[in-house]
């Protein structure tokens, strides 16, 4: 529910206060308005960029760090996302939201956590796994899965490989398509690699993201590992305009994806066309 | 009954314009549509109150086709938005038919519930005055009573007219905002008593029970490889339904500064649903004539409670290659659900 | 015509029995005596619902890009002017002939279905005449150029009047005149690419309108950004359009879009001709524009 009486397409204005390059084409950008944070955002909620003269685009929340900034993994892929790259640190952009309904963290509580991701896919789970990281009490067990094309292609590496495996009760997966020289992980797609681990459903929720052949597939291996619909998650994407349904675009079925997902469980998806 | 003669039309018009801006349907040229009583000219329009229908829908009115919505100036790295275009002039749609005017109900459902309410639409809608005019003689297109909707008691109106056909309009105001314009031109309207024409029926009808429920079935048929063939994707139909609303948002400018500015768009189009790394979830034409009829007959009754077809025929008329909705509701209505 | 029509339709059902084509394209009859429309057979039965009356006004040949990646072997009618969009997509590569089994029908003008709905349907107060469609009264070309058989008797040109007469009356305005003309008509551009969308000679792969990256032409129905679309793609349509009229027939704001075209065509014939699009099928020949030559003149670059 949209809070304020303001207007909802309208943006605030955010200034860029840190960029990290993540890979070759993903940056992250931290941002924060002048009373810090511009919203509060829930792990897995959506919302829209504007560099204001070129273009908006949605993006999912990677993080939000307290109430001090907003982070944001962005991949280059558009001409947004391009201009994007070229900006510098103090470049003001314009941003509204929270859109979206989130992942469901106070459902998963006392469950114990299977995050697979692949390429950018890892962006917005990184907000529930941060969460669940700092809400350690609340969550069991965490393994997570990740895989990217090369090595270079792996975003979040320092996470990836120093912070999230010193977690406690925590197992943390790479995976790349293809071997290359320096790297002695696992090389294989993410599906594959998650039939070798093949992790027990037992209280467990399972949640991925990435680009849509790898869900698709993710999605039939947890099926078969004996995975309930109900104990999958997965967040999708669509082109988005206004993010507050209306202008009709990212529908699936009578869904909007910018209002009612972007996180469905398998159950709920199954009720709905195959088309995204 | 209050009672208006056609003869003083003109001067209500003029006297309405001093405050609102009127949109009437006019016969311009080849074509007919709502357009404001400002630009009205004798020599090249003819006011129509009593067409049929006008070909263009009213949808502009309240939801234009490109409409702006800020503008902002970027200097250096600092952006600054400039000023939001709400538009809040008074305006009055003098004579829209039952089917346009349900199509106003439908997109207010759209802009105006669900979690959040337009705003650029809720200033225009707020303002807007709906002076809807009873539909006795349905055409060979029309289809509403089918949808849903009786053509005599158009919904929803600030004042509803009728025409009695002898020169003279029944005024029925039918809300607080009708009362008021009716006071406003009091001095024209006259209590008589006239007789009301006898309704007909529309000639066309259609089967819509059940359609909705049955289409949920039917996503993976190939009956939509069958009727997508003829389309050829262009958006003449989604542009002339007065119900279809989707928009684009885009953004124009000009070294530091420009506005964002928002515009009809059309699920037939390809760039519709493009995403920017490449995938497009309707890459095909039948994807998107599939999406467009479910829209239309399941997905906005299924979010909104009625369907997104007011039976007006603008589609049935306009479509090059003579795609009719009402031969695909029946055609589905035909068909097993799984072939 | 039912002459025809039954001829059609013993070909039509000789071709797909004996499996030589997949579909044949032809027109069948809607809700209404004067609405006929485009139609798809894929059986015999189908076959029964073919129809060729006075209304078959469609050129058929645009269908054929929906088809243009796929195997599919395709029969289908044309008369004079469609043909000639055959032989543009022949040209531009789109299509192969061997893929093709083209009926030609000698044509003597067709009425315009779109134009007798709108007429019909109580919201138009300014019905046309019901006579000719608009475009076959600058009909040039009634008899197909290409056609593996043909039907029907040949038939004279329903062309009225001087050709370009219409252009020279532009041509002959001042400036300021010709952009308020202009203005006038492309004002009421909707954007719904319909003239696009019906075009033979728009075969491109990806629309310039539609590049995304970046964007040449704006989404605003501003006059600038009409005048805008329309331009660029009256300069496309340089050279390839077979004036088929299909664009103007089905533009549902009455844009005289052929005015644009017409007026590329007595450019392209004036300063790269003679020259007519499509008259002709040369394997490996080119419009004039679609051709480069070294000595080709660049003074005004």
């Amino acid at each position: 529910m949209h809070k304020c009486d303001c207007n909802p397409l309208v943006p605030d204005i955010v200034e860029v206060i840190e960029i990290v390059e993540e890979t070759p084409d993903v940056k992250t950008f931290n941002v924060k308005s002048e009373k810090g944070v511009p919203f509060d955002v829930m792990p897995g909620q959506l919302a829209m960029l504007s560099l204001v003269p070129v273009g908006e685009a949605m993006f999912s929340v990677s993080w939000q760090e307290e109430k001090e900034y907003l982070q944001f993994a962005i991949k280059r892929v558009g001409l947004m996302t391009d201009e994007l790259h070229k900006i510098d640190v103090g470049q003001q952009l314009g941003i509204r939201g929270p859109y979206g309904n989130g992942f469901p963290v106070e459902e998963c509580k006392g469950k114990d956590m299977l995050f697979i991701g692949g390429g950018i896919g890892l962006a917005p789970l990184r907000s529930f796994i941060k969460y669940c990281f700092k809400h350690r009490q609340d969550y069991g067990k965490i393994q997570i899965l990740y895989g990217s094309r090369s090595y270079a292609d792996l975003c979040f590496k320092e996470e990836l490989f120093e912070k999230w495996p010193g977690q406690k009760d925590t197992e943390v997966f790479v995976t790349i398509d293809n071997p290359e020289e320096g790297w002695d992980g696992h090389v294989g797609f993410v599906p594959s690699y998650l039939e070798e681990i093949n992790p027990d459903p037992a209280g467990k929720i399972a949640v991925t993201c990435g680009p849509p052949i790898m869900i698709k597939f993710v999605l039939q291996a947890l099926e078969k590992m004996g995975y309930t619909d109900e104990q999958v998650i997965t967040t999708l994407e669509m082109r988005m305009k206004c993010g507050i349904g209306k202008c009709g675009r990212c529908n699936i079925g009578s869904e909007y994806i910018c209002l009612d997902g972007p996180v469905f469980n398998l159950a709920q998806l199954k009720k709905l066309p195959p088309e995204w | 009954m209050k009672v208006l003669s056609k003869d003083k039309l003109e001067t209500v018009f003029n006297r309405l314009a001093q405050e609102s801006d009127v949109y009437v349907p006019m016969q311009r040229g080849e074509q007919s549509g709502f357009f404001s009583f400002l630009t009205y000219d004798a020599a090249r329009d003819e006011i129509a109150l009593d067409i049929l229908n006008t070909y263009l829908p009213p949808k502009n009115i309240i939801l234009p086709q490109t409409e702006k919505m800020y503008s902002f100036r970027q200097e250096g790295t600092k952006v600054n938005i400039e000023e939001v275009y709400e538009d809040s002039q008074p305006k009055i749609i003098f004579g829209i038919r039952g089917c346009d005017a349900k199509a106003v109900e439908c997109l207010d459902m759209v802009f105006l519930t669900r979690g959040y309410e337009d705003s650029f639409y809720k200033s225009r809608r707020e303002n807007t005055v709906i002076i809807a005019n009873a539909c006795y003689a349905p055409g060979p297109n029309c289809f509403c009573e089918s949808m849903g909707i009786d053509p005599v008691n158009p919904r929803p109106a600030d004042v509803i007219i009728r025409d009695t056909g002898n020169g003279t309009l029944v005024w029925e105001a039918a809300s607080d905002k009708g009362k008021k314009i009716s006071d406003q031109i009091s001095e024209f309207l006259e209590e008589k008593d006239v007789k009301l024409p006898e309704a007909k029926q529309c000639q066309r009808q259609v089967a819509y029970d059940g359609v909705a429920e049955k289409l949920r079935d039917m996503f993976a048929s190939p009956v939509w490889d069958k009727l997508s063939e003829p389309c050829q994707n262009c958006g003449i139909c989604t542009y002339l339904c007065p119900t279809c609303y989707c928009f684009d948002i885009q953004v124009k400018s000009w070294g530091e500064e420009g506005y964002r500015f928002r515009c009809w768009d059309s699920c037939m189009y390809r760039e519709y649903t493009q995403m920017a790394g490449g995938h497009n979830p309707r890459e095909t034409g039948t994807e998107r004539f599939r999406n467009r009829f479910l829209h239309k007959l399941e997905f906005f009754k299924e979010r909104y409670g009625t369907s997104l077809c007011t039976g007006c025929g603008r589609c049935i008329i306009a479509c090059p290659v003579g795609i009719d909705i009402t031969n695909i509701v029946d055609l589905i209505k035909e068909v097993d659900a799984g072939a | 015509m039912m002459d025809i029509a039954n001829k059609i339709k013993e070909i039509a059902k000789k071709l797909l029995e004996s499996g030589e084509i997949d579909v044949f394209i032809a027109w069948e009859k809607g809700n209404f005596d004067y609405q006929t429309r485009p139609f798809f057979a894929r059986t015999a039965d189908d076959v029964e619902k073919i129809v060729f009356d006075e209304y078959s006004v469609h050129n058929l040949a645009n269908f054929l890009l929906k088809y243009r990646d796929g195997k599919e072997k395709i029969g289908l009618v044309v008369k004079g002017c469609d043909s000639r969009g055959i032989v543009r997509l022949l040209e531009d590569s789109q299509f192969q002939r061997d893929r093709l089994y083209i009926v030609g029908v000698c044509c003597p003008g067709m009425k315009d279905p779109l134009q007798t709905m709108k007429d019909n349907s109580g919201l138009n107060k300014n019905p046309a005449a019901d006579s000719l469609a608009a475009k076959c009264k600058s009909c040039i070309q009634p008899n197909p150029v290409i056609y593996d058989e043909l039907l029907g008797e040949q038939q004279n040109p329903g062309i009225e009047g001087e050709r370009f007469a219409r252009v020279r009356e532009i041509e002959n305005m001042d400036a300021g005149e010709r952009y308020q003309f202009f203005a006038g008509v492309l004002s009421q551009c909707i954007r719904c690419y319909a003239c696009r969308q019906v075009c033979v000679a728009c075969n491109c792969r990806t629309c310039i309108f539609d590049e995304t990256r970046p964007q040449w032409v704006g989404r605003e129905t501003s006059i600038e950004d009409n005048m805008m679309y329309h331009l660029v793609r009256a300069s496309h349509m340089a050279g390839r359009c077979i004036e088929c009229g299909e664009c103007e027939r089905v533009c549902p704001v009455n844009i005289p879009l052929m005015l644009i075209n017409q007026k590329l065509v007595k450019d392209v014939s004036e300063l790269y001709g003679p020259y007519e699009a499509g008259m002709e099928y040369i394997e490996g020949a080119k419009p004039p524009l679609s051709t480069y030559k070294e000595n080709d003149p660049d003074d005004f670059i």
